[in-house]
């Protein structure tokens, strides 16, 4: 077997926990590269996507909490994890900062997730070696 | 890459934002609609009493933010009817998508 360069990936999740399978994938993807050496640069939720750094899912407690286990794994392996404003405002994902300046009842953003502007994505197509995408598959 | 109908959904939306915010950081770009996306390039388009803005004039502001073009999969815009004609100005069409895909070192769909 032909010895594998290592890359660093950034992941970009579309796809909406509990609604489809992108965040679970994406997770699992994440993983398998660290272990096996690979860098994960960042993760920036798009679209729908963005409902993965809700803070307040609340899923029976027989099934996988996403949130939960994304922000673990993020604050575990010190990669950032980053929603795109342009579509958390249009889904009611907000920190404190957006809660004030909306002058919105409350903020459900999850640690460790920040939000920031599709300016992450590009440098991330510029300076990751991979940049894969996780969709809803619809 | 847009390939879903406008109106119907907002990925189409969302990948314009990308392909201008590429533009705003000097990254080239280019965006080429295929499958149902190509609707997206239909001249006259009405979607006033949808409550929704036409996503042509959203479109139409893309060589101001630096897009390089408008490449549409001539092979869809057959089965939908349209032609240079009948489609907003300034579009390519591209008869072989997998040929101009081979140009970009890069190709993404918002989902």
């Amino acid at each position: 077997m032909a010895a594998t360069s290592l890359q660093n990936y950034t992941l970009v999740i579309t796809g909406a926990p509990y609604s489809s399978q992108a965040p679970q994938t994406a997770l699992l993807f994440a993983r398998a590269a660290i272990a096996a050496g690979h860098t994960v640069d960042r993760v920036f939720l798009y679209g729908d996507g963005v409902h993965l750094a809700s803070a307040l899912c609340a899923p029976p407690s027989d099934e996988t909490h996403w949130a939960s286990e994304w922000a673990g794994f993020l604050k575990n392996n010190a990669i950032p994890g980053v929603a795109c404003i342009a579509s958390a405002l249009r889904r009611g994902l907000v920190n404190e900062a957006e809660r004030k300046r909306y002058e919105l009842p409350a903020s459900n953003l999850l640690e460790p997730f920040i939000i920031a502007g599709l300016g992450e994505w590009v440098e991330a197509t510029v300076a990751s070696s991979r940049v894969l995408y996780f969709h809803a598959g619809d | 890459m847009i390939d879903q109908s406008p109106y119907g959904t907002w990925v189409g939306r969302e990948a314009l934002d990308m392909a201008f915010s590429l533009a705003a950081f000097d990254q080239a770009v280019s965006i080429l609609f295929t499958d149902t996306g190509v609707n997206w390039l239909r001249a006259f388009q009405q979607p006033n009493d949808i409550a929704q803005k036409s996503v042509a004039k959203n479109l139409s502001a893309a060589p101001i933010f630096g897009v390089e073009a408008l490449y549409a999969d001539a092979a869809a815009c057959r089965r939908y009817g349209l032609t240079l004609d009948n489609m907003i100005e300034g579009v390519v069409m591209c008869e072989s998508s997998s040929e101009l895909l081979h140009q970009f070192a890069h190709a993404a769909f918002a989902g």
